[in-house]
Formats: structure tokens, sequence, C-alpha cells
């Protein structure tokens, strides 16, 4: 009997566990039908009568289904769900909409100034006019657009920039940490104007000026009502900077519309501020600004051969196959190599603490003998201009910045590499030589053997990494490689309070790119001892290297306004960096890859466009790019 | 034993797979005595070279001139510059700059070249016109400009002294060299990698360090395999409860996720070759292990196997002479699967980016890791990893070849 039982439940579990099966099988088709169903009905009329569209546009599109005239879509910016919309904080994990810098994404949250990249110069976004400085060089001051509007419709007012400093301040967010020793206060003077006091060192002067400057472009304004709101809402600290903030009230032209681990989406605000005369005169061209998450770059590059993303900001590599072989409507900022403005110097940082990189002679005979156009022609596809084109110094090769310094002064110390002879010269004359004849040379007796290492599935980086070891191997060094993972390998070089350990003896960081207070920030980052001992040192000087006379021209720098004078101390720091190789360059990179593909939308910014100002290749997001999204016009209107 | 030889090369798959092997094994032997370039020398710049042969023009220049008159030699170099699609392109140029579309005819390209240098202007919009179209035409007329020209192009070289150019002689279109003849001419039958390395002298190298995993791997996993099964087998009891006890443990676990585990953890810089291959030896002996253990158990009763535990000899003597030779042929097939699986799973580790380090040796998996991580799959680069998947493809294939061959000589369920 209890066997009849046993099988008996058995068998009602099993036809329980079928018609469960069976009853959430059939309304499946019926509900992809409609899914499917949804998107043919909208597109259906759209294509019959496109007049008609206009006014329907009040209507929600379906996030899956944008209409592809409308929408701007990205690649190379967003690599996993958006977090959240706060303002306050950098760990929203939202590139598109939250980036303060010193091109600052400005789609959702606007900075008083633009920075253009091209020129150097800063534009009034929020503010009116450009900003002054008083002739204590004390304080700057600027007024704000009246016509300014937040997304709630009140008016941007200097108050609010001025509690946005004070909140910063009060709760202490990493802008507020990074800017309050050069900023002593932010006040309303009254609704339209800002007054900004800049902290003063012993002699009466403005600490540093250049980043009072900077601060104007790479820092949001955030409403004060809001903030407020905010702000009542949060126990502490870490609940103010972790509030997701769906309620935020922004200035900017988009804002969200679709987030989920799959894609974010950002609508136009058809009211935006930004139509008034006084700005923009008119709404940005696309509706809809889109980012698929892809799972790599080769999913992003295939999307973009597709179409289904217009502006790509990844490193595609042999960019030029794109149009040459697959005959793709798809260009970049210059036609030919390098195909877009070097910005940033991705650099080979010496570890000074490794046995016998403490020696000048070592250090410039390994990064004398690399072979640079190798490295641009293989790690960068020829996305890079050469050594030969912009000779190496502590500036990009924004034409800007090349004039900083006197290049025929520093003429004898720039390398452009692949001198095997010199550096064996260099190091037979230091004494370093091959004494027990295994081919690898000695200091005091001891074998030079190093590690080479930048973080793993970094492409273009590795393959720098192996020119680089490759060279080692020429003049009787023995380098050989390593590629630890992002996530160890950041803990590591950017501890700057211990030495580093086995493994990272020639390491890879990034320099700054383009920005207000360059080419001095990057210098400084390079080369200010300021950062040895820090637990966590993202800023820079990774090598630990230390220079009292450098540090004391980077201090100088920032309150000299005399430009022969800062011409000298320009080219004084190259020739100390050409000097002493504390670490060295090995390719230029672009701030933002700029990759467009023109099958929907044209008319975007390339060199010799005719707009004025210039239109930076970037991301058509940040800092004056924004002005990019104002000219897009429809390849098939 | 000369029977035994004799009979396994009368199997047809046997030797089909021998014959490859071999031949892949020559060929890693044999070619680089012929070329001894070093595998990770970095000779191009650039990045995917096309397979196909590398004439130096720079040498070219300086070498012996013969005039050869052919009759497509226009045309063709006519062809490779302007294509139907450029000339489609042109007449799309010419409507836009009002040319009505009777006047242009596009297979006349001379007079389509006339019209096209006449109305060309890169400083020109034409309405629709994107960028890359713009760029396309400006790379068009570049590359059309002096096409129809017979003249010779002169070379000149910069007086050291005074900066002048001089001119040392013209090259027309029907001057031809002799390939023999220059110098300097590099046959990249399988083109160049990411780095600029050459691929197929890479392939080569790759191959043979494969195959030392593969051999190191399979060696260690059947020892390990062979010597518990043996001992599992023969001694039973306890004995045999431990070990499989183990191998069991070690069944459950996938050996790929341990093998990924293992080398994750010792970090790169200690992951050489030989590393890794003992790594994969460590975790594939299991199957290797039950199985000689249920060959050994089935053998252990037997009357020969009796009659000299009777003879007093020793575990060791007899599981050597009485139990070994029986079991051999399946150890031996046990290995060539144990080798084939170890070059598969050293592939399988360097695509996810955990093999040997890259900078001393180069591995078949390693050459995959790199064309993938440079995208070569989605460029069609496919000279970058086909070749590789190729030569895997063959190794393992024809070791399986082998191990059916000998399966079929050595099982008596399969002869017939």
């Amino acid at each position: 009997m209890k066997k009849v039982l046993y099988i008996l439940s058995l068998l009602v579990i099993a036809s329980l566990m079928l018609t469960a099966c069976g009853g959430g099988a059939t309304p499946t088709p019926a509900a992809e039908e409609a899914a499917t169903e949804a998107p043919a009905a909208t597109e259906a009329p759209a294509a019959e009568e496109p007049a008609t569209e206009a006014p329907t546009a009040e209507e929600p599109a379906d996030p899956n289904e944008l209409p592809r005239n409308e929408t701007l879509y990205f690649n190379g910016q967003q690599w996993g769900p958006v977090v959240g919309w706060n303002p306050y904080s950098n760990s929203n994990n939202n590139a598109m909409a939250i980036a303060q810098q010193d091109n600052a994404r400005v789609i959702m949250f606007e900075t008083p100034y633009l920075y253009n990249m091209l020129d150097g110069k800063q534009y009034p976004l929020l503010a009116d006019g450009d900003y002054t400085w008083n002739d204590e060089k004390t304080e700057v001051t600027f007024k704000i657009k009246a016509a300014a509007k937040w997304s709630d419709g009140t008016p941007v007012t200097a108050e609010d920039v001025a509690y946005t400093w004070a909140t910063h301040v009060k709760w202490p967010t990493p802008t507020g940490e990074a800017n309050k020793d050069y900023i002593e206060t932010i006040e309303a003077k009254d609704a339209q104007t800002v007054v900004i006091k800049a902290k003063l060192g012993a002699d009466g002067k403005a600490v540093n000026p250049l980043l009072v400057n900077a601060y104007l472009s790479s820092n949001y304004v955030i409403q004060k009502a809001w903030t407020q709101t905010l702000e009542a809402r949060s126990a502490d600290v870490t609940a103010f900077l972790a509030d997701p903030a769906e309620d935020v009230v922004y200035s900017g032209p988009y804002h969200k519309f679709f987030a989920d681990d799959t894609k974010v989406v950002y609508v136009r605000d058809e009211n935006y501020w930004g139509q008034d005369a006084s700005m923009w005169g008119k709404l940005p061209a696309p509706r809809y600004l889109a980012h698929t998450i892809f799972k790599d770059n080769a999913a992003g590059t295939t999307a973009l051969q597709a179409g289904e993303v217009d502006v790509s900001q990844q490193f595609n590599s042999n960019v030029q196959d794109l149009w040459l072989k697959d005959n793709l409507p798809i260009s970049t900022y210059l036609p030919e190599a390098p195909y877009g403005i070097g910005a940033s110097l991705p650099t080979a940082f010496f570890n000074p603490d490794s046995y016998g990189l403490d020696q000048v002679a070592v250090r410039k005979a390994i990064a004398i003998a690399v072979d640079y156009p190798t490295i641009i022609a293989n790690a960068m596809t020829n996305q890079s201009a050469t050594f030969d084109q912009v000779p190496r110094s502590l500036m990009n090769p924004t034409a800007g910045e090349q004039a900083t310094y006197d290049q025929a002064a520093v003429q004898d110390l720039q390398w452009a590499g692949n001198d095997i002879e010199g550096a064996k010269a260099l190091l037979d004359e230091a004494g370093i030589v091959d004494t027990d004849g295994d081919g690898w040379r000695e200091y005091n007796g001891q074998k030079l053997t190093y590690v080479a290492t930048c973080p793993n599935g970094w492409s273009d980086w590795q393959a720098a990494i192996e020119v680089v070891a490759a060279a080692g191997k020429e003049i009787g060094i023995d380098i050989t490689t390593n590629y630890p993972e992002w996530s160890v390998y950041q803990t590591v070089v950017t501890k700057s309070d211990a030495a580093l350990p086995e493994g990272y003896d020639i390491f890879m960081m990034w320099s700054d790119g383009a920005g207000p207070t360059q080419p001095w920030s990057r210098i400084r980052r390079l080369m200010s001892s300021e950062y040895i001992g820090m637990a966590s040192n993202w800023n820079g000087n990774w090598g630990k290297y230390s220079n009292p006379e450098a540090d004391k021209l980077i201090q100088a720098i920032p309150v000299e306004s005399d430009p022969a004078k800062l011409k000298e101390m320009y080219t004084e720091l190259v020739k100390i960096y050409l000097t002493d190789v504390p670490s060295f360059t090995l390719m230029y990179r672009p701030q933002a890859f700029h990759t467009v593909n023109e099958s929907v939308w044209t008319n975007f910014p390339h060199d010799g466009d005719g707009t004025n100002p210039p239109v930076p290749p970037l991301d058509l997001t940040d800092g004056w790019s924004i002005a990019g999204l104002y000219n897009l016009t429809l390849v098939n209107p | 034993m000369k029977q035994i030889i004799q009979q396994i090369f009368r199997s047809g798959k046997f030797i089909v797979g021998f014959s490859i092997f071999t031949t892949i094994l020559l060929v890693v032997i044999v070619y680089p005595l012929l070329i001894p370039d070093p595998p990770l020398n970095i000779i191009g710049q650039g990045t995917f070279f096309e397979p196909g042969i590398y004439v130096s023009v720079f040498d070219s220049i300086s070498s012996p001139q013969y005039t050869l008159n052919l009759d497509e030699a226009a045309a063709k170099r006519i062809a490779s510059k302007l294509g139907e699609e450029d000339r489609l392109a042109i007449k799309e140029w010419l409507i836009a700059s009002g040319i009505p579309e009777g006047e242009i005819e596009i297979e006349n390209t001379e007079k389509l070249l006339d019209q096209w240098f006449e109305n060309y202007d890169p400083a020109k919009n034409i309405p629709g016109m994107t960028n890359a179209k713009r760029n396309y035409f400006i790379r068009l007329n570049k590359a059309i400009t002096g096409l129809l020209s017979d003249e010779g192009m002169s070379i000149t070289v910069k007086n050291a002294e005074t900066g002048v150019l001089e001119e040392k002689g013209t090259i027309v279109p029907s001057a031809y060299v002799n390939v023999n003849e220059v110098p300097n001419v590099r046959v990249l039958p399988l083109g160049t990698d990411n780095f600029g390395r050459d691929v197929l002298t890479e392939l080569v190298a790759a191959t043979r360090v494969s195959l030392q995993i593969g051999f190191v791997a399979g060696i260690i996993a059947t020892l390990i395999g062979l010597t518990l099964g043996l001992l599992s087998g023969y001694v039973g009891g306890v004995v045999d409860d431990v070990i499989m006890f183990i191998t069991n443990l070690f069944i459950v676990i996938p050996s790929f996720v341990l093998l990924i585990l293992i080398s994750f953890s010792i970090g790169q810089d200690q992951r050489g070759a030989f590393t890794i291959a003992m790594v994969i030896g460590f975790t594939s002996w299991v199957w290797t292990a039950r199985a000689v253990r249920s060959q050994v158990i089935s053998l252990r009763n037997r009357d020969h196997v009796n009659l000299s535990k009777l003879s007093g000899h020793s575990v060791v003597h007899i599981i050597l002479t009485d139990i070994l030779p029986y079991i051999a042929s399946y150890v031996v097939m046990a290995l060539i699967l144990q080798i084939s699986s170890g070059i598969l799973a050293e592939a399988g580790l360097s695509i996810l980016g955990l093999g040997p380090r890259t900078t001393e040796v180069p591995t078949l998996g390693l050459m995959m890791n790199w064309a993938m991580i440079y995208q070569a799959h989605i460029l069609g680069k496919w000279w970058a990893y086909f070749p590789v998947i190729i030569t895997i493809a063959l190794i393992t294939f024809s070791m399986n070849l082998m191990n059916t061959g000998l399966d079929q000589v050595f099982n008596p369920a399969l002869r017939d």
C-alpha cells in the first residue's frame, strides 16, 4: 500500500510539473508576438506620413526600438549598468551623463564654461561672457546667463553656484577635496553674479589661479533646492554620495529616458533653455542619445561596422581598413594617420628602487633603444603622431602646448628611438658591461634583469610593452613582460607610500590629456614629488621621482603670468625630464578616439569643417565638443 | 614486438594519423634549420601584413631592368586604381557638377578622367555628401592623377652637399625587374601578426612548444594515473578506497576549472611553458587512473598472476612483469589522448590569457590569444588565427586517428 501511495504521489508531482511547464509555455509566444507587433505598428505610419510624426513625439518610444533617424548611438564609454544620477558622486558609472573633468560631459548637468581642447579657450555655457580676475589676482567674477533654467523651470542663479561649492566642502565630496586647497569660497554677489575667492598664499596671491580657472569648466552647477532635498534625506556623507538621485533637477539638454544592464538612453528636453538666442539658439539635433553596453571592444567594433553605432569612442585597430577595405561610410577627424589629435602621453615609468634603475645611464639607454616607430605602427596601428613629427617633451602634440617651450633648446636631448648603438655606448661609458660573457650586462657584478608590465587585456599597451622588452634584449638588458589583472595592477601602482614589489620595474600608466591647466598639470603629475607617500595615489609620478629643482618650477608656474618667463620655465622642466628620464612617453594618444559612421548622421566634426570656434573631435558630449550635436544633420532627411 | 608493430602498421587509420603527425614533427624539426630567424622577431612595422611575396622597392630600382611590352599592362594598371565602383562615383560627382548624364561614358577612361579633372574640386560640397565620401574623392583623385601618363617617373637623389635633387634615372611603365635578381625578397606565406612577426616562423616554433607542453603534460598525467591505477587496482582494500576517494573528488571538479584556478594563482610571472605543462599534467590524470584500475582488477585474478603470487614474487615485481605488459597497449593509447588533450588545454588556457608568459616562447594558444585581442577574427585577418586552428586540429586529429588505429589492433572486441 505504501508503495502504491508513493508511486501515486510521484505521478501527481510529475503531472503537476508537466502542466506547470505547459501552462507557462502557451502564453509566451503570444507575449512575443505582441512585442514584435508593437514596433511594426509604430513604424508603419512613420514611413507613410513622416509629417505626422512630430506631434506624436509626446508618446514615449520603446527603448528597444528607438527611431533610428532621431537617435545618436555611441560606444566605448559605458561598460556596465548605470548606478545613479547623483552629480555630487563620482561613482555613478554613468559616463555619458556625469563626468566632471577638463572636458566635462554636459548633456545633463552643465558647467559655467566649456573647455575647447583645440584652441585652449573656455567658452561660456551657463555663464554670461568671460570671467575676470580682479587686479590683485585674488578673485574671479562671472555672471550667469539670464536665460539659464533648470528642468523644473526655475532660473539658474549665482546662489546655485555658491551652494554647490558649499555642499562640496560641507559633505567632503571628491570635488571639494580636490579643490579646497585652491578655492576659499564661492559667493553670490547678486542673483546673476558669482565671485570666487581664491585661497591665498603667504604672499597674498592666489595659491593656484590655474586650478581656479579649471574649476569653472570642469565642475557642474547643481540646483540649490534639489541639493537641500538630498541633504535632508541623507544621514551621512556615505548616504549623500550613494544616493541614486533619480529625482535630480538638471539644466542640460538631455535626461534619463531608460537605463538597464543592456543600454542607457537619454532623451532630449524639449524645453531646454539653450534654445535661447543667448546660447545655441536651437535644440541639439538627435532626440535620443543611446549607448548599448557592449561586452568588449570587439563587439563595439562590430556594431560600428554594422552602422549600429554613430560615434565610436574606442580603439579600433587599423581603423583605415574600415573605409579603405570595407568601403564603409566611416571617417575620423583627420583623413590620414594619425587620424586624431594626440592629447595624452601614455608613459612607461621606471621603478628607481629596482636594481640598476637608479642609474640614469640604464634608464636612458632603455628609453633611447625602444623602437617607437614600431610601437606606433603596431600597437597604435598608426593612430599616434610619431616622435619624428612631434619630438618628445612633456607637451602633447596640439599646437598650443607645443608653443609653450623652446624646441631648439632641448633638441640635443630629444630622441626618436631605435638608437641601439647609442644606448650601448651609453652603457659602456657608464661601465655597465657584460663581464661574465652571458650576453647580459651587469652593474657592479649583478645582472640587469627587469620585468616590464601593464594591465592584462589593454591590447595596445601590452603590444607597446612587448616592444620595450624587445629593445632590452638588443642592448643586453634582460627585460621580460608580465600582465597582471587591472584590479591587482591598480592597487600596486597607486600605492606610493611603499616600495613597488618585484615585477614592477618598468610599468605603464597614463598622463593628463588636454585641459585648461595643461601642460602644467601633466608635468606636475609626471614629475612632482608631492605625491610620494600617499597611500592611494591616483595623481601621478608613480615612479616616485624627486627633484627639488623641478618641484620649485612646478610650484612657480601657476602664479607666473609673464609668457617669456613661462616659456623659460617649461623649457627648463623639459630639459630636466629628458636628462633624468624618470619615465618616458611611448606614444601619443587622442583625448578620446573619435570614429564616426555616417550611415544616418553626418556633419560630424572633422579637420577643416569650417566651424568657428573649431569643434574638437571628442564624443560630442564633452566640453566644447557638445557644439557638434547642434551641427549634425541626417544623411537622408 | 616486431609482429605487433607490423600489425599496427597494417591499420589504415593508424598510418594516416601517423603520417600526419610525423609530417608535423618533421616540419617542426627541419623548418628552423632552413629559416633560422628567431620566431618572436618583429619584422613588420604595422599589423597583419597579408600573405604574399614582399619585394624590396629600394632594391628593385637599382636592379637590372628589362622592357616587356605587354598589351594588358596599362589596362591592369588602370583597373587597379579605378574600379567599377570608382567609375560610378565619378559619374555621381560629374552629374552633381552639372554634366548631363548622356555625356558621361563611364567605360571611356580617357574621357571620364578628362571630365573628372576638369570638374573636381576638393573644396566643393555636393549635396548629401558625407565626410567619409569627401575623403574618398580626395583619395580617388590622388590615385588616378597621372594614371594615363606614358611618361616615366624619375628617380632623384638628394645631393648631400648642396641639398639639391639630382635626377639619377627614369622608370618607364614598361620596365620590369626579375624577382630573382632583387637581393631582398621576403616570402611571407602566412603574412605577419599583430606585432609584425612572421606568422609561419612563429607557427612552427609555437607548434614545437605546444607539442613539448603536450608531451610533458601527457607523460606526467599518464605516470600519475598509471601508478595510482596500478596500486589501487592490484593492492585493493584500504589503499584502493583511499585512492579512489581522491580520484572521485577530482572527477567531480571539472579539471579545466581547476586548471584555470591553479594557473591564475601561480601568477603570470611564474608561468613558463614548462610550468603550464606541469599544471595541465597534474590536473588531468584522473580518468587514466580509473581506467587502469578497472583493467588491473580484471587482470588481478588471472592464473599467471596467481602463479606469480604463489612463487613469492614481490608486489612490485608482479605489477611490473605480470600486469603492466598486459595493459601497456592501453596505456600508450591513453598517453596519446593525454598529449592531444594537453595541447588543447594549453590553447584553452592561453585564449583566456592564462597561458605561459608571452615574451619567451610562442605557443599555439598564445598566437590565438593575441589574434583575438587584436580582433583578427572581426577584421578578416584569417592568416593570424586560421593556420593555428588548423594546426591544432591536425595534431589532435592525427593523434586520435593513431589511437583508433591502435585500438583496432589491441582491442579484441574490435579486431576483425
